[in-house]
């Protein structure tokens, strides 16, 4: 059973300018996608369409199997959470804790409960201590941990991350995956945009986007042996596997392979 | 010249009674020429506090910073032409939505340029060359800034300073965002641009690959403070980098899993994936 379906979806901004052109995928319940693609190729756009931000002109999205449009859309906003692009997008309160709490308000979970998970989060993304600072007088990095926090103290069925991590240190950023991973584990669909190659490796399958379409859809691993749809798409690969290709030692070459599909 | 950084510190001040030192006792010198610096550190670490000093966006509360000749201190002083320290030095925001704001991408990054008395024609014309070196073409002319994806505003932005042509580049985090293709051609401008006219150019960054790949120094910056300076070599053989928050790049990452697992006596300190691949064939040559 899909929890996210989307139909032969496209969307256009205006006359000139499209976003998605007859978009169809499945995704599982407990999914972990990572979605790539050039700049301006559809990522966000998507990402807006599944949580009903944007309508589009044709096809329909089905989450947990309901039709999404203007009636279910609140609704099924508390299915999905997403951690927009630019983190200020995100930011309604005037402190980090009003903005961490704000997601959860809408799922009407009681105050003590949540003053529980505000902390909890906080801490998680190493923000505690900022709870009283305004939002917008945080770092780039800062603001993203904290808009980071309100999606995951939603605990929604599905998370979405719109190259959320682009701006932490590499340690903040490897202790977050590590966090996604369990929370995938006990059973959230992850799906995460990026350019990052090596943080889409942790995907069961890959979504290459190439000017608003769907140019591949696959199990990581099988998309890893296809170099050229990588170059088509102006991506890159892992660094292990452009030296596999070359690399003279078959023993080499087996092991880099390993080293990839192995994270 | 250049610019030199006297015991810097930056607090900000906040409603509350509570201030924030963002950067603490900065001393540091940067040649107006020859040098192209990776800014690191932490997320909160200073990175941009220390970038907005250098054109004399903020003054320090304490401390003083020289750019071009001119002395930078916590009172604003009549006789400092701030606005023409902006093209000794350009910076470029982390955060591209707090640099577009006109109607059209034209008239954006035409702006610096008809700033500093650039005929509008010629001006003109630099923003069309500028757009084209980050890869947009003369369709984004006319397009609102704030209607086009993340990347695209970004490279938007980084038009913009490219069209000013300041004396000293300063970009703050100008890969993130970027499409793989995107990041290599612009680190590739950049680096061409520095090997050109000799500019100096600093870049605040958290890809590793990126720092050892293309540069010659490393500035770390750890809770506001100076915590390491030197060349990416030094810093990525040292036992700093958890300390900092920072990581190995890819390229020794891999050679270290292939050193472990095989057993392989291959120095793991290389810059690129060709790198690499030379240093294996040559250890397995002799097999
Ligand atoms: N509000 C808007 N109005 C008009 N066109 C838009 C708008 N937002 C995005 N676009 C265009 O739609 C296309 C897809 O944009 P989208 O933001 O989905 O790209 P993306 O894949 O997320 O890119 P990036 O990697 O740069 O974030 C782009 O060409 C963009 O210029
Ligand atoms: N306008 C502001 N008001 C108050 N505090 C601020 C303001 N801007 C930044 N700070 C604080 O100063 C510290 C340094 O911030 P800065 O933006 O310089 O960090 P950074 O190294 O650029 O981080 P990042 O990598 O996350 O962008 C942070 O702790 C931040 O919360
Ligand atoms: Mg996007
Ligand atoms: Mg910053």
């Amino acid at each position: 059973m899909s929890i996210i379906s989307v139909k032969d979806v496209s969307f256009s901004y205006n006359e000139k300018k499209l976003g998605l052109k007859n978009v169809n995928i499945e995704i599982k319940k407990g999914e972990w996608i990572a979605i790539l693609g050039h700049n301006g190729s559809g990522k966000s756009t998507l990402a807006k369409t599944l949580v009903g931000l944007l309508e589009p002109q044709s096809g329909e999205i089905l989450i947990d199997q309901v039709l999404l449009n203007d009636e279910s859309a609140y609704e099924l906003r508390k299915k999905i959470g997403i951690v927009f692009q630019n983190p200020d997008n995100q930011f309604v309160g005037v402190t980090v804790r009003d903005d961490i709490a704000f997601g959860m308000e809408n799922l009407c979970i009681p105050r003590e409960e949540m003053l529980e998970k505000i902390d909890f989060y906080a801490q998680k993304v190493g923000m505690k201590e900022y709870l009283d600072k305004q939002p917008s007088n945080l770092s780039g990095g800062q603001k993203q941990r904290v808009a980071i926090a309100g999606i995951l103290a939603m605990h929604s069925d599905i998370l979405i991350f719109d190259e959320a991590t682009s701006m932490l240190d590499p340690y903040t950023r490897s202790d977050l995956i590590e966090y996604i991973k369990t929370l995938n584990k006990e059973g959230l669909t992850i799906i995460m945009i990026t350019h990052d190659v090596n943080e889409a490796l942790l995907a069961d399958r890959m979504l290459i986007l190439n000017q608003g379409e769907v140019y591949a859809f696959e199990a990581t691993n099988d998309l890893l042996k296809k170099p050229e749809v990588f170059r088509e798409c102006h991506l890159e690969l892992p660094v292990a596997l452009e030296v596999a290709s070359k690399v003279e030692s078959q023993k080499i070459k087996e092991k880099l392979w390993e080293y990839v599909l192995t994270k | 010249m250049g610019i030199r950084f006297n015991e810097v510190t930056h607090e900000y001040a906040s409603y509350s009674k509570i201030t924030y030192k963002a950067i603490q006792n900065i001393s540091l010198n940067i040649s107006e020429h020859e040098e192209f610096i990776a800014l690191v550190g932490h997320t909160g670490s200073g990175k941009s506090t220390l970038a907005k000093h250098m054109n004399a966006l903020i003054f320090p509360t304490s401390g003083t910073v020289e750019i071009f000749g001119n002395i930078i201190t916590k009172k604003r002083n009549k006789k400092i032409k701030y606005n023409s320290i902006r093209k000794n030095v350009g910076l470029v925001f982390q955060f591209p939505e707090y640099q577009l704001f006109e109607d059209t991408v034209e008239k954006d990054v035409m702006f610096g340029p008809m700033n500093f008395k650039v005929p509008k024609e010629k001006a003109k014309e630099l923003a069309l060359d500028s757009l084209k070196l980050v890869g947009l073409d003369e369709t984004y002319l006319n397009r609102n800034p704030f209607n086009l994806s993340g990347g695209e505003k970004k490279r938007v932005s980084i038009a913009g300073i490219l069209a000013l042509d300041p004396e000293i580049l300063v970009l703050d985090e100008p890969t993130s965002g970027l499409d793989p293709e995107g990041k290599t051609t612009l680190m590739k401008l950049f680096t061409d641009i520095h090997k050109k006219t000799n500019k100096t150019i600093i870049i605040i960054t958290h890809d590793m690959d990126l720092v050892y790949q293309y540069f010659n120094r490393v500035i770390v910056l750890k809770d506001g403070e100076l915590s390491f300076e030197g060349t990416p070599e030094k810093l990525f053989k040292s036992n700093i980098l958890k300390n900092n928050h920072l990581d190995l790049p890819n390229t020794v990452k891999t050679l270290k899993h292939i050193k472990e697992t095989l057993n392989l006596d291959v120095d793991i300190y290389q810059k690129t994936a060709e790198d690499v691949i030379n240093e294996l064939n040559r250890v397995t040559k002799n097999e």
